[in-house]
């Protein structure tokens, strides 16, 4: 096994090296790439192209006084072996002022939801009960209109940014229909305009990220084609595809060999399905080296586009994961204000057990529910 | 209430555990306090503990000087709680102070304040306060001894009879431990 996994190392080791020489070879012709890319038809997720790929964008140097306003949220699944079928979902508030006027806010509130229009939603035409997909989705859509609360009430002046944890590509809305959909996407998107308004740049921040986008782009290039067609692809019957000696590498390998720490890649354009919705809010994306690993940051056009607020992104990013010893503070933070835990869980569904005896109210539970709270033997 | 030193947190018999509304600030080991609630309990302050306000997070070290920490990690401080420990050392029954153990410990919530003058006098009027140390467990009993007579001698105005009676008191309670006794005398000069 040991020897296998060596083996594996020295063959990643080598496709590495070929990619970081695909990366320079291809930044000399990156235009070319860039044509070929957005022609090609693949089956992959392929970053779009509007600069060399290798560039290397050094740390800006950090404002001394700045604001990272964060959310994160957390759930508890409706049951339907509890007494009452009804869901919580907590979201959490974090406002941390670094400089002069040092100060942090931290905080959560829950919200409860019972009502016949919370538990159940349109799906195609047709109303479902809210499952763990949807109330996730409801849940993304609450952290981003409570930072849209903390910018607004954020006193500071300048120098501030939005965090989220993960993605900003809401690519989970690919499957659903148009109604559930809109539902969702409508709201976020207001509320991506609404920081675009105050100026306040939002950032999507993806610890370890599997993504290979970049790569894709490469591998496009490693085409003998001219436009690649994956499912027209005239090279099936070799014993290797021209395009597959790098094919297996995260963008993650790739970058840790070209960016030292506090460095930054290129900004790169996710050609994500769901973001033919975002129109001005369309998707971009760049790696950065914070040190203990390679994170990727997910930001809206207007602030890919502006380099002002680009900067800022980038700095404050890193030094936000600088303070919280290799992943931003605010994250991590606004990650613990949140968490429901499972002792939480439970004591939710007795609070409510209980508040129905009091009242005079008949607590029924399914027998599968009172056999895991009173095992026999 | 904008002068409490702290809001009770847990309540028992023998003592309470106060939280200090700021972190790193608490009223001094040995100092006299009383609770604001209902019938007043007297204690002194024994322990003061700063610590994570969460069971699961442990404090790190962070390299900084508490300076750069308040500029470059403020979150911290919303982490972090100061609480101090207090042993009951009697309540007011009818406006007088009963040196005995409150026949109900002092309401959850409820603020503590610091004693005044008049109220340390009144608490070192008499040697059980020192009693009541000696023969309380799980208190740094000698320490707490002499931090309560120097704050009593203070708000005495250094009233140098009062140290000669109390000495003499405490000569009587360690009777039988004579290397004890000289080490607080000693200590107390």
């Amino acid at each position: 096994m040991i020897r296998e996994r060596k083996d594996f190392a020295c063959e990643l080791s080598d496709r590495i090296s070929l990619a970081k020489e695909e990366l320079r070879h291809r930044s000399e012709d990156w235009k070319e790439l860039s044509r070929k890319v957005e022609e090609s038809r693949t089956s992959w997720l392929v970053a779009g192209i509007s600069s060399p790929l290798d560039i290397v964008r050094p740390l800006p140097e950090r404002p001394r006084n700045y604001t990272v306003l964060s959310s994160d949220g957390s759930q508890i699944f409706p049951d339907r072996h509890e007494a009452l079928p009804c869901y919580l979902i907590n979201i959490s508030s974090i406002a941390l002022t670094y400089g002069d006027k040092a100060g942090a806010r931290l905080g959560s509130g829950p919200s409860l939801f019972y009502r016949d229009e919370d538990r159940f939603t349109t799906w195609g035409g047709k109303r479902i009960p809210a499952d763990g997909e949807v109330i996730s989705l409801k849940r993304t859509l609450m952290e981003f209109e409570r930072i849209l609360e903390l910018v607004k009430g954020n006193e500071a002046e300048g120098n501030t940014i939005a965090l989220s944890d993960g993605t900003l590509i809401l690519w989970r809305l690919e499957a659903a229909p148009p109604d559930f959909r809109s539902g969702i996407m409508g709201p976020f998107l207001r509320i991506l305009e609404e920081f675009r308004t105050l100026r306040v740049p939002v950032a999507g921040y993806i610890s370890y990220p599997g993504s290979t986008d970049v790569i894709n782009a490469l591998r496009v290039g490693l085409c003998p084609e001219k436009v690649s067609f994956c499912n027209q692809c005239p090279y099936t019957e070799l014993p290797e595809l021209p395009c597959s000696p790098i094919e297996g590498l995260t963008d993650r390998f790739l970058f840790s060999t070209v960016l030292d720490t506090g460095e930054a890649s290129a900004v790169f354009k996710s050609s994500s399905k769901i973001l033919e919705m975002y129109g001005d809010h369309h998707i971009y994306f760049f790696y950065i080296n914070i040190g203990e690993e390679i994170a990727r940051v997910e930001v809206p056009k207007w602030v890919a586009e502006d380099g002002r607020l680009l900067s800022l992104v980038h700095t404050l990013i890193f030094d936000q994961a600088r303070k919280g010893k290799g992943y931003p503070v605010s994250i991590a933070e606004a990650h613990e204000q949140a968490v429901v835990k499972a002792k939480d869980r439970d004591f939710f569904f007795s609070l409510i057990k209980e508040a129905m005896i009091k009242s005079d109210f008949a607590v029924t539970v399914s027998r599968k529910g009172l056999s895991k709270r009173i095992p026999g033997v | 209430m904008s002068d409490y030193i702290g809001e009770v947190v847990e309540s028992g018999t023998k003592g309470f555990i106060a939280r200090s509304p700021r972190v790193g600030e608490a009223p001094p080991f040995g100092s006299f306090v009383r609770t604001d609630a209902g019938s007043p309990v007297y204690g002194l302050v024994y322990e003061i503990i700063t610590g994570s306000r969460e069971p699961g997070r442990k404090p790190d070290a962070y390299d900084m000087s508490m300076e750069e920490l308040r500029r470059e990690q403020p979150q911290i401080f919303e982490l972090l709680k100061t609480e101090f420990h207090v042993l009951t050392l009697g309540y007011l029954e009818a406006g007088k102070i009963r040196f005995a153990l409150s026949p109900l410990p002092p309401p959850l919530h409820s603020f503590v304040i610091e004693c005044t003058d008049d109220e340390k006098e009144a608490l070192s009027s008499e040697d059980f306060f020192l009693r009541a140390i000696i023969t309380s467990p799980n208190v740094p009993a000698d320490d707490l001894i002499i931090s309560s007579l120097l704050g009593a001698q203070r708000a005495r105005k250094n009233d140098k009879d009062f140290m000669v009676r109390m000495g003499k008191s405490l000569s009587r309670f360690l009777k039988d431990d004579y290397e004890r006794l000289a080490s607080i005398l000693r200590r107390l000069l």
